[in-house]
């Protein structure tokens, strides 16, 4: 009997071999013309905004999208569990997620309202 | 595969965890090391939920993700507070309350 | 399948009327404009204090007659001694929100703006503007729910929420002192880090108890005690891990090294709040994972327990002797009381419950009564401008002829501290003590009698300092002065004295009481 993960460990190789091959690749054969536009920071091609101080430092306002971002999105948690034993738990769990999503709004219109939210 | 694999895991890690806070002196890593432990916790629930067939387990642990996330936030805030101020997240310059 | 859990919300009124406030207070810093904010704010907190004081009463009532019951399918118990501990927290909590919400000479103890740089031009331009963190008020109210809960949280899941939800708001509230802002901040730091650490410990506890019993109600897990055979490792270390986690919350030793640094960098009332409500929280809960899950494991955790006791009771009352800050010598006496208080756990006794309930309320009124005199105490430079509190020892000399009612309340709150007759610290002491005895632990209380001969020592240094030593002023011309407070501080300072007085005093009431909650509900 062949060991079941010997798939799993085909896929793993042949992903691997394609990743560092792209790279290797366009390192040997690619033709190498770099301006400042190149070496800058990658920003979804927009310039980026606030350069990085010295020593490669972050402006704070990625910090704060950073901390909003990651409150809101971990909240979802629990609405993986409702989604699955949706119709299991009828209008308790309809309630109680109402419940819930109210108690999240609530810090997300403070934070709308101080300028949290702003970017500039 | 045993039970006991992912305990011993999860020992590990949340020794490794707890020796992160206790010797790193950077904030940040310290409050990686945090995290770690919360993991290696959440790894033991999981493990035991399998073993007696019960949800609570796994349910604790989406409560424990979210608890760390939101330690991450104020976590985060204390420590950027702080930085900004001195310029640098370590424990060691964070000295002035030592008498 | 599944059945909709039934929601007692009679019973979770006081909890609820606290959450509430918190988040109308989330809103009031929303819309409400600047200028009334904070009226507003101080309002709702104490109205919601208020009424879950009364709501707490209500249910007293309740459970009186209709006797104690089980809450939220099992998460939540509403016994006897959950009602008291709610009822002092909730006096304390108020006393407490007087002593923040007070401006004396129109500045609260708090930063105008707590994002900004210290000693930047824009922190200045703050100050000037008058402007106030009013989301002091809202993190209060939302730390004081989490306190609420403790006490009755009948499984690890929910005491696991209710101590984040308690510390999150206190990790934050540390770092928001109007002045020495950069001590503040690294007091929350430091707060952060080792409550983070130890809640992780909290949580590896609580899954090893899980492990071991298959649930994490505290009801469950006593029942699998004498039953479940051959997983004593699992139940021990998960026990000893929920217990560690919640000694840090008590700072008991060698689990108080955050104590002073951040009783002495936190804003002065918000030091009083959690030094009083923290404990009295942490303890509620300690003592009902005690009593429910492990009175068949004592032989096991007795010398774990006992080490601890004896080792807080005897490294705070040394460390409390050499300290020359007023704020770190009253960290390290609440590190010594810890101590006492854990006789009471040790013993394992239901006297042991009512004597930790008068202590923690003794313990209470002094500690909130304390911290806020303190905040009344400033230095002053040559110029005559307020630089800030009087923190050293040194500056409060002289000062029972200066201002004879603040020295005289001090010393009224420190002779309780000490437990002299007459005061409730003594009540207090002898409830827990004779608790103690009773449990059979009389070695634990010869040395606590030591131990609180030896405070007694500092506590009276201090007494005598303030009256019979002359005022000193410093080389660079600053002297200490008391500041009016703006009438909130003082009737905190007054309702503290009175009832450290009155428990003092008549104790059988208090003690009759406390006496009805001996016992939890499993």
């Amino acid at each position: 009997m062949t060991n079941p993960f010997i798939p799993i460990l085909v896929m793993a190789a042949l992903a691997l071999l394609m990743a560092i091959g792209g790279v290797a690749a366009s390192a040997v054969i690619g033709p190498k013309r770099y301006n400042k536009v190149k070496v800058d920071a990658y920003e979804c091609g927009i310039q980026p905004s606030p350069h990085a101080m010295g020593m490669g430092r972050f402006p704070i306002k990625y910090y704060l999208v950073a901390m909003t971002f990651i409150i809101f999105d971990i909240e979802v948690v629990f609405m993986y569990p409702w989604a699955v034993a949706f119709t299991e738990l009828a209008m308790f769990g309809l309630i109680a997620m109402l419940g819930f999503l109210f108690l999240i709004t609530v810090p997300f219109i403070y934070e709308w309202r101080r300028g949290g939210l702003d970017w500039d | 595969m045993s039970i006991l694999n992912y305990l011993v895991l999860s020992g590990i890690l949340f020794a490794i965890g707890g020796t992160a806070v206790l010797v790193r002196r950077n904030a940040i890593v310290a409050f990686m090391g945090v995290e770690l432990m919360l993991n290696a916790a959440n790894l033991t629930l999981v493990t035991f939920a399998r073993m007696h067939g019960d949800l609570t387990g796994q349910v604790i642990a989406f409560f424990v993700m979210v608890v760390a996330a939101a330690e991450v936030v104020i976590g985060l805030a204390i420590i950027v507070s702080i930085f900004r101020t001195r310029g640098s997240a370590s424990l060691d310059d964070a000295s002035l309350l030592k008498s | 399948m599944f059945v909709a859990p039934h929601i007692e919300w009679a019973a979770l009124s006081p909890v609820l009327i606290l959450l509430g406030a918190a988040v109308i207070g989330v809103l009031v810093e929303a819309f409400v404009p600047r200028g009334s904010r904070r009226l507003v704010q101080v309002v709702v907190a104490a109205l919601a204090l208020g009424g879950a004081l009364v709501a707490v009463t209500w249910r007293w009532t309740v459970v009186q007659q209709d006797g104690p019951s089980s809450l939220v399918a099992g998460a939540l118990r509403e016994d006897a001694p959950a009602l008291l501990f709610q009822a002092i927290l909730l006096i304390l909590a108020l006393l407490a929100l007087l002593v923040i919400a007070d401006r004396a000479r129109g500045e609260d103890a708090f930063t105008p703006t707590a994002s900004a740089i210290p000693g930047s031009e824009y922190e200045g331009q703050a100050r000037r503007a008058g402007l106030a963190q009013t989301e002091v008020f809202p993190l209060t109210m939302f730390a004081v729910t989490g306190m609420l809960v403790f006490p009755a949280a009948a499984d690890l899941l929910t005491m696991f929420i209710a101590l984040e939800v308690l510390s999150l708001p206190l990790y934050l509230l540390a770092g928001m002192a109007r002045r020495r802002r950069l001590v503040s901040q690294e007091a929350s730091l430091k707060y952060f880090l080792l409550g983070a650490f130890s809640s992780a410990f909290f949580l590896m506890g609580l899954a090893l108890l899980y492990g071991y019993a298959g649930s994490v109600h505290l009801a469950d897990i006593a029942t699998a005690v004498p039953l479940v055979s051959g997983m004593d490792g699992l139940l021990l270390a998960g026990s000893a891990l929920v217990i560690i986690g919640l000694l840090f919350k008590v700072g008991a030793v060698p689990f108080h090294s955050w104590t002073p640094d951040v009783y002495q960098g936190a804003p002065t009332p918000i030091t009083g709040f959690m030094a009083a409500c923290t404990k009295v929280a942490a303890f509620a809960a300690l003592l009902r994972f005690v009593y429910v899950v492990t009175p068949g494991l004592g032989w096991d955790l007795a010398p774990f327990l006992w080490i601890v006791a004896i080792l807080t009771m005897v490294v705070g009352t040394v460390l409390a002797i050499v300290q020359t800050d007023m704020k770190r010598t009253l960290a390290y006496s609440s590190v010594a009381h810890a101590g006492f208080l854990l006789l009471g756990i040790i013993a394992l006794d239901e006297r042991g419950i009512s004597g930790i309930l008068v202590y923690l309320l003794a313990y209470g009124l002094a500690t909130v009564g304390a911290f806020a005199l303190v905040t009344l105490v400033r230095t002053k430079d040559a110029e005559g401008n307020l630089v800030g509190e009087a923190g050293h020892l040194s500056e409060w000399a002289g000062l029972g002829r200066r201002s004879p009612v603040l020295a005289v309340c001090f010393a009224l709150f420190l002779l309780s501290f000490a437990g002299i007759p007459l005061t409730a610290g003594f009540t207090g002491k002898f409830a827990v003590f004779g608790a103690a005895v009773a449990g059979g632990d009389w070695p634990l209380v010869v040395i606590a009698v030591l131990a609180s001969a030896a405070a007694a020592f500092f506590y009276v240094r201090i007494i005598v300092l303030m009256f019979f030593t002359e005022p000193a002023t410093g080389e660079d011309g600053s002297a200490t002065t008391v500041v009016r407070s703006e009438g909130l501080t003082a009737v905190a300072v007054v309702v503290c004295a009175v009832g450290t007085v009155l428990v003092g005093v008549v104790p059988t009431a208090v003690l009759a009481v406390a006496a009805q909650a001996s016992k939890f509900l499993l």
